[in-house]
């Protein structure tokens, strides 16, 4: 992750629980914009990734004084945004399947913002593949840690990860071809 | 696929308004911080601070030394309510401050403490004058107040009047959908009402209508779009054009209602049936049929906009449900109407809440209790009775409490009963 060494970090966690509101604020500075954006990726929906994000962040400051000082911020930070992201993404599953055609509104449409057809293509992954996805290609977790992270064997993960790829890659090649022939 | 393009493209995939999003947690988040660190303050103040256990630990624990000063029965109702064991011993203190039911009178001959009510009847909507007399304003569906109670705002099908406490109509016009759920602002000079699933703001003169957010709007986001259950929009007290409702998203949103911007935005309590402002717009109160919460409102920092801190729930009897929650004028007193089960059958409550105490309870029934609304001067309660077909009208503080009976009957414009009248406001609150 950019921004701050692991001994600078230790040491913003260390003021934040003694009290640090400035610490508190660098803490917040460097991984809002990761956490938000992994929500994100998930879950598609900005409203939904804020909230998550959000949460995040305020179970962090709940548990600041339990958080084990020597252990890196991020991963528990992640953890939580990823399992919270996979909760929100499988209810919203849950809810489209039983609201079904009664559903009050049409099915949310793409944003027009994200033109990229990769993230499009990410969208259509089921939401434990985009979740590995994210966390090993933003947020740069090994196989080991993701696993670890979301409480999954470890081939578990190494199979959604090539599942996802493998679609994604479908995608892009297809978006090449089609570029070809224009 | 090449790592590197799939990384790149995932960091660099633009997200809407994530820089207004970014801003909103910092200000959320130092709040929370801030008001963890005052609750270590507290601890550490206390005696054996020193060894003051973790967060949560504190703020389960702080309220004992307060005990120990003999600090005042509310409290401790608040401390049993918020433990499951102290359920039992919360029902026998409840018991205890019950007060009884007034013997009720057969007609409305005054509103007591003075005031005009505004009640849904199956006929129409009746104003109750403070003689007693009543008028009946028309076949309309609902109607509010306006803030001093000059106008009424009336709705009918795809019809949005004004009219004068008579019944005279000022104004109206059609919307292309079903109108419900009028509210004036503070200033009286903007109505906001929901047409089919649209949130609309019309100048108190009839005139500007425009729609602020809603299904039919171009580039509304699917998240800005209006709640399936009519959750009524709110005015901040404050005057200064900021608009609560409540999101076919479940979001708690703050709307500036003369430039449609976004000011704030929260997830909205689960299930969500009615929310407003509360402590002079410091706080938004939701309601949800098991469920109250206040979460309070931050003052505009940088940029100018005000936040959503973190939601707080009100303690509530196990299993209770809300029936209706109200505020108090010019205080930050919420009092709410529940039903709930005890080990004899139905129970109804009217609670009282005030800022940093636990819940007071006011009237406890047997059977259900309905809508519960403050007098204009916080005085005074009415309950609805509808198991009972009375209003109760019960003091807050000193005085006799009284009851009318047969309220379907004396509120009815014809004199022949009809179903249970429905409580729009008691005029009024300044």
């Amino acid at each position: 992750m950019p921004g701050e060494s692991g001994a600078d970090e230790r040491r913003l966690v260390r003021e934040a629980q003694d009290g640090s509101g400035a610490a508190m604020a660098r803490l917040y500075s460097l991984h809002w914009r990761g956490a938000y954006r992994a929500a994100y990726l998930v879950v598609h929906d900005a409203a939904a990734a804020e909230d998550i994000a959000q949460d995040a962040f305020l179970a962090a400051v709940d548990a600041l004084d339990r958080f084990d000082r020597r252990r890196p911020f991020a991963p528990w930070l992640h953890r939580i945004v990823v399992n919270r992201a996979l909760d929100w993404a499988r209810r919203e599953a849950l809810r489209r399947r039983v609201d079904g055609a009664e559903s009050v509104f049409e099915p949310l449409p793409p944003p027009e913002e994200i033109g990229d057809e990769m993230i499009a293509a990410l969208r259509e992954l089921p939401a434990e593949q985009r979740a590995v996805v994210v966390l090993r290609h933003l947020l740069e977790y090994t196989p080991g840690e993701i696993a670890r992270m979301l409480d999954l064997p470890r081939g578990t993960v190494n199979s959604r990860l090539r599942r996802g790829l493998d679609r994604l890659r479908e995608t892009a090649e297809a978006e090449l071809s089609a570029e070809g022939r224009r | 696929m090449r790592r590197d393009l799939l990384g790149e493209a995932l960091r660099e995939a633009p997200i809407p308004g994530a820089a207004d999003a970014e801003e909103r947690g910092r200000r959320i988040v130092a709040a929370a911080f801030a008001e963890r660190e005052s609750g270590a303050e507290d601890a550490r103040s206390e005696p054996g601070g020193a060894m003051a256990p973790q967060t949560s630990e504190r703020r389960r624990r702080r309220p004992i030394p307060r005990l120990a000063l003999g600090l005042s029965l509310a409290t401790l109702l608040a401390a049993l309510l918020l433990s499951p064991a102290g359920a039992d011993v919360r029902d026998w203190v409840g018991d205890a401050l019950t007060t009884s039911t007034p013997r009720p009178e057969p007609t409305l001959a005054r509103v007591p403490g003075g005031g005009s009510l505004l009640v849904q009847t199956g006929e129409g909507p009746v104003v109750v004058r403070p003689d007693g007399s009543r008028k009946l304003l028309g076949d309309y569906e609902g109607a509010t107040w306006s803030p001093h109670g000059l106008f009424v705002a009336a709705v009918k099908k795809r019809t949005l009047s004004a009219l004068e406490p008579d019944g005279t109509p000022r104004w109206s016009i059609t919307a292309a959908q079903r109108v419900s759920v009028p509210r004036w602002s503070p200033s009286g000079e903007r109505i906001a009402y929901l047409s089919g699933f649209d949130l609309r703001v019309i100048a108190g003169d009839g005139t500007e209508d425009r729609l602020l957010a809603g299904s039919t709007g171009a580039g509304t986001p699917p998240e800005a779009r209006i709640s399936p259950a009519y959750v009524p929009p709110a005015w901040s007290p404050t005057g200064e054009n900021a608009l609560a409702y409540v999101t076919g998203a479940s979001r708690l949103r703050i709307l500036d209602s003369e430039t449609g911007a976004v000011l704030a935005a929260a997830p909205a309590l689960q299930r969500i049936t009615w929310m407003d402002w509360a402590d002079g717009g410091r706080k938004i109160l939701e309601a949800a049929p098991g469920t109250l919460r206040l979460r309070p409102v931050l003052p505009a920092g940088h940029p100018s906009r005000p936040a959503l801190g973190k939601a707080r729930l009100l303690p509530l009897p196990p299993r209770a449900s809300v029936n209706d929650a109200t505020l108090a004028p010019q205080s930050p007193v919420v009092a709410v109407s529940i039903t709930h089960w005890r080990k004899h059958g139905t129970y109804s409550e009217i609670l009282v809440f005030r800022p940093g105490q636990g819940p007071r309870t006011l009237l406890s029934v047997p059977g259900s209790l309905g809508q519960v609304e403050w007098s204009p001067d916080g005085k005074r309660l009415l309950v609805a009775w509808p198991g009972a077909n009375q209003w109760l009208f019960l003091p807050f503080g000193r005085g006799k409490g009284s009851a009318i009976a047969n309220i379907s009957k004396a509120i009815a414009p014809s004199g022949r009963p009809t179903s249970f009248p429905q409580l729009e406001g008691w005029c009024c609150r300044r």
